[in-house]
């Protein structure tokens, strides 16, 4: 990891997704891999204090880029979402783990909720040249959704949205059992209750007595969480999150786990049973 | 039916793990050689990287439970990316000091801050700032050190982590996150939350214990060139005096910096809230160590300056002032408080006046040496609490926001005790005691 101060190249809205920036940053990009984070100063001062943690949305080593989604949901988000083209950012990255495509995977299943397209869209441009890939996203509406046109023809994408206004209403989960099927592994990032549900199917396999189909791929998946962080470099604790191996940090064992690692509780990450 | 959009047909190599520019690339591939190279070259990637655009290794899967272990001997892990799954141990171990490589060059470049064991034969010695500059203090009875700025307990980790991206053998002393005597899994969360120029955390102790710590960190703290204070923490006298012995011995340690802004089992005060029971504490650790034992206060202390002296008396060899100030956020959309444990402790720029005020106080109370802490960000505000009587200071959640910051700092009164024509550091040492009222500090209107 290192300290880069990128240069912003440029910057779009994407529906109700967030804002899209590009980012010069060929230091950062010569190590980065899908499912990684940068965290990024909110400004030059100390308020907002806190760096701010997002994925990469994309990497491209030759141009030296990185692209990150910033919904702006407070100060920090907003700061960063308003820089334009030419305006510095200073970068901390890349950060923590990533996930891992198998050698022998041939049927990819991506899975995608809100922000978390980021690293799914990063994987699907990275391996849809050499494996099927098919990437499932759910919204609560149309603008919602990633545009289709901004990923690799040869990628599948289904879609799903919880108004109706874009396919037929419903989660992504309830799109799923099929594609779990037919695929050979499964990546999937997006909000806690998402991961939880998917959680939920794996839990079900786990301990189904009849065969399912799709089994071994719930019990091998792979899932970016979030968590609200301090340092992001493994020191200050304020990320960990209960795993069957004890607290993990999400700056450093994470973000990307084993599905089958995170300890749920009501949709929610379980939490640490000790108060002070 | 969800919306689906098909796959476009690709017609794909048979060997799946390779790309289609993959094989493509192989035919050409001594013709790109030599352009590899020079991009390579340009942006830093690998020969292969840079030829295919691709990560040079496949990656391993994830093992949480060995990660953690490692974690847990004092093994960072690298991103699991940066694995390879069946390289040969020679191409790697060349990768890696092509990474390092690359570390180094990006650092100099774009943080500036370049180790001198990092550099090559022929540059080793780095000049920096604070060369040849005085800036030499004790920061406690019997504990002299090179530069008046440590880092603070729980905002610099075991000093293993903020390691691998700056110098830290610049710095004065680092101070390690709260050791108590057994493990302890902190709080739930959420632990830590954004205020105003500050935050709260409540991340509840979280330690290995000191058994674990002096195990793993002690095999890492002498080659990080950095004196280590250890921050005691406890819920009973016996709990403090149990991490000193634990720790004795350990390589790498210089002093004790004592937390006692623990509640006390006994009653539930914070030790540090009562003259007595903090000297209770002070002298039960002065009598099993011979190393200099720091008490550091808590701005929740009715009267701190009651509590400072009571500890001088104790035989405390130094005080730190001061830890967090306690605090609360309420999510409004969810009608209860955002952290986990309701209340959490304040720091950062937010809680500074509140602790040059303390230190200000504390200095003209007692004569032995003060470690400044709370809201550092410069040197600027290092100054401020210097004059207020201070020997050093303490930066902590500056690092969050800016992991250079206590060396910027370091730079910074380098630079001051250059430009203001200063013999050495320590004579700015109180200088707005002598330049203010006598009774200020103590009196105010409003
Ligand atoms: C590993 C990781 C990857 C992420 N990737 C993306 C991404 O690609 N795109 C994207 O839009 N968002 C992403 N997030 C979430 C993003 O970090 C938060 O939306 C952002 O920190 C909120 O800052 P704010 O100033 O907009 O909001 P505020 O509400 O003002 O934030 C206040 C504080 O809470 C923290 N916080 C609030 N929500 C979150 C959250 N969901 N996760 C972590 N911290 C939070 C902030 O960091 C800040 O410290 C990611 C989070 C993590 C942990
Ligand atoms: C995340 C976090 C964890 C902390 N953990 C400890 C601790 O374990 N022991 C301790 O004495 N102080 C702890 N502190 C307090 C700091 O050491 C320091 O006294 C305080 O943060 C004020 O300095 P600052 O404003 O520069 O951060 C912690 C502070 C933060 C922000
Ligand atoms: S954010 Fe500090 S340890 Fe992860």
């Amino acid at each position: 990891m290192i300290l880069e101060t990128g240069r912003v190249v440029a910057s779009e809205t994407v529906a109700d997704l967030g804002t899209l920036i590009v980012v010069s940053a060929p230091l950062v990009a010569a190590r980065a891999h899908p499912g990684q984070f940068v965290h990024v100063r909110p400004g030059e001062r100390f308020d907002p204090l806190l760096r701010r943690p997002y994925s990469f949305n994309g990497i491209d080593r030759h141009a030296g880029e990185i692209e990150l989604l910033v919904k702006p949901l407070g100060p920090g988000g907003e700061w960063i979402a308003q820089r334009h083209p030419g305006d510095p950012l200073d970068l901390l990255g890349p950060l923590g783990t990533s996930f891992v495509v198998h050698r022998a995977t041939t049927h990819l299943l991506l899975v995608a909720g809100g922000t978390g397209i980021a690293p799914m869209k990063v994987l699907a441009e990275q391996e849809s040249a050499r494996r099927n890939v098919t990437l499932v996203m759910g919204g609560r509406t149309i603008h919602h959704l990633w545009p289709a046109h901004r990923l690799p023809a040869a990628v599948e994408y289904v879609t799903t949205t919880e108004d109706g206004s874009f396919g037929v209403r419903g989660r992504v989960t309830d799109a799923l059992p099929q594609y779990i099927a037919w695929a050979d592994q499964l990546c999937a990032c997006g909000p806690w209750p998402m991961l939880a549900a998917i959680g939920r199917l794996r839990h079900d396999a786990a301990r189904a007595t009849t065969v399912v189909p799709g089994k071994e791929v719930l019990l091998d998946a792979q899932i970016a969480v979030e968590q609200h962080m301090g340092c992001a470099m493994g020191v200050c604790r304020a990320c960990v999150i209960v795993t069957q191996h004890g607290n993990a940090r999400v700056c450093r064992e994470g973000p990307v786990f084993s599905l089958g690692d995170v300890r749920f509780a009501q949709g929610e990450p379980a939490t640490v049973g000790l108060t002070a | 039916m969800p919306w689906r959009r098909p796959r476009k047909h690709v017609d794909r190599a048979r060997d799946i793990g390779r790309s289609e520019e993959e094989a493509l690339e192989e035919k050409a591939e001594h013709a790109e050689e030599d352009e590899a190279v020079e991009l390579a070259a340009i942006d830093g990637a690998s020969i292969v990287e840079a030829a295919t655009g691709e990560a040079e290794d496949e990656r391993m899967p994830s093992d949480l439970a060995a990660k953690l272990g490692a974690a847990a001997e004092g093994h960072e892990f690298r991103a699991w990316g940066e694995e390879a799954e069946d390289r040969e141990v020679a191409d790697r171990e060349v990768a890696d000091r092509e990474v390092a490589d690359r570390e180094v060059a990006g650092r100099d470049r774009v943080v500036g801050t370049a180790r001198p064991e990092d550099t090559s034969p022929s540059e080793a010695v780095v000049a920096h700032v604070e060369d040849g500059v005085d800036l030499e203090v004790e920061v406690a009875r019997g504990l002299r050190l090179r530069n008046p700025v440590l880092t603070a307990s729980g905002t610099f980790g075991q000093g293993v982590e903020y390691a691998e991206l700056i110098d830290v053998s610049r710095l004065g002393a680092m101070v390690n996150k709260g050791t108590t005597v057994h493990a302890r899994p902190g709080n739930p969360q959420y632990r830590i939350a954004e205020t105003p120029s500050g935050i709260l955390n409540s991340i509840g102790l979280e330690n290995p214990g000191a058994a674990a710590v002096a195990k793993k960190y002690g095999k890492e703290w002498p080659g990080l060139r950095l004196p280590v204070i250890v921050n005691v923490a406890g819920y009973t006298v016996a709990d403090y005096v149990g991490v000193v012995l634990e720790m004795e011995g350990t390589p790498g340690v210089v002093a004790y910096e004592l937390n006692v802004s623990c509640p006390n089992v006994k009653g539930g005060t914070l030790f540090g809230c009562d003259p007595e029971l903090a000297a209770e504490v002070t002298r039960a650790v002065k009598a099993e160590t011979d190393k200099p034992v720091i008490v550091k206060l808590t701005p929740s202390a009715p009267d701190v300056v009651a509590v400072a002296r009571a500890c001088e008396e104790a035989g405390a060899d130094g005080l730190t002032a001061i830890n967090t100030v306690p605090g609360m956020r309420i999510d409004v959309a969810k009608r209860r408080p955002v952290l986990g444990t309701g209340t959490g402790g304040l720091s950062g720029p937010a809680i500074r006046p509140i602790a040059v005020h303390i230190t200000y106080q504390v200095a003209r109370a007692v004569s032995i040496p003060i470690i400044g802490a709370g809201g550092v960000t410069c040197a600027k505000d290092a100054l401020e609490f210097l004059m207020a009587g201070a020997s050093a200071v303490q930066v902590g959640s500056a690092t969050f926001a800016d992991p250079l910051a206590p060396i910027k700092t370091v730079e910074g009164l380098a630079e001051y005790v250059r430009a203001s024509g200063l013999a050495s550091i320590r004579d700015i040492v109180g200088a707005a005691q002598r330049g203010g009222k006598r009774d200020a500090g103590t009196e105010y209107v409003q």
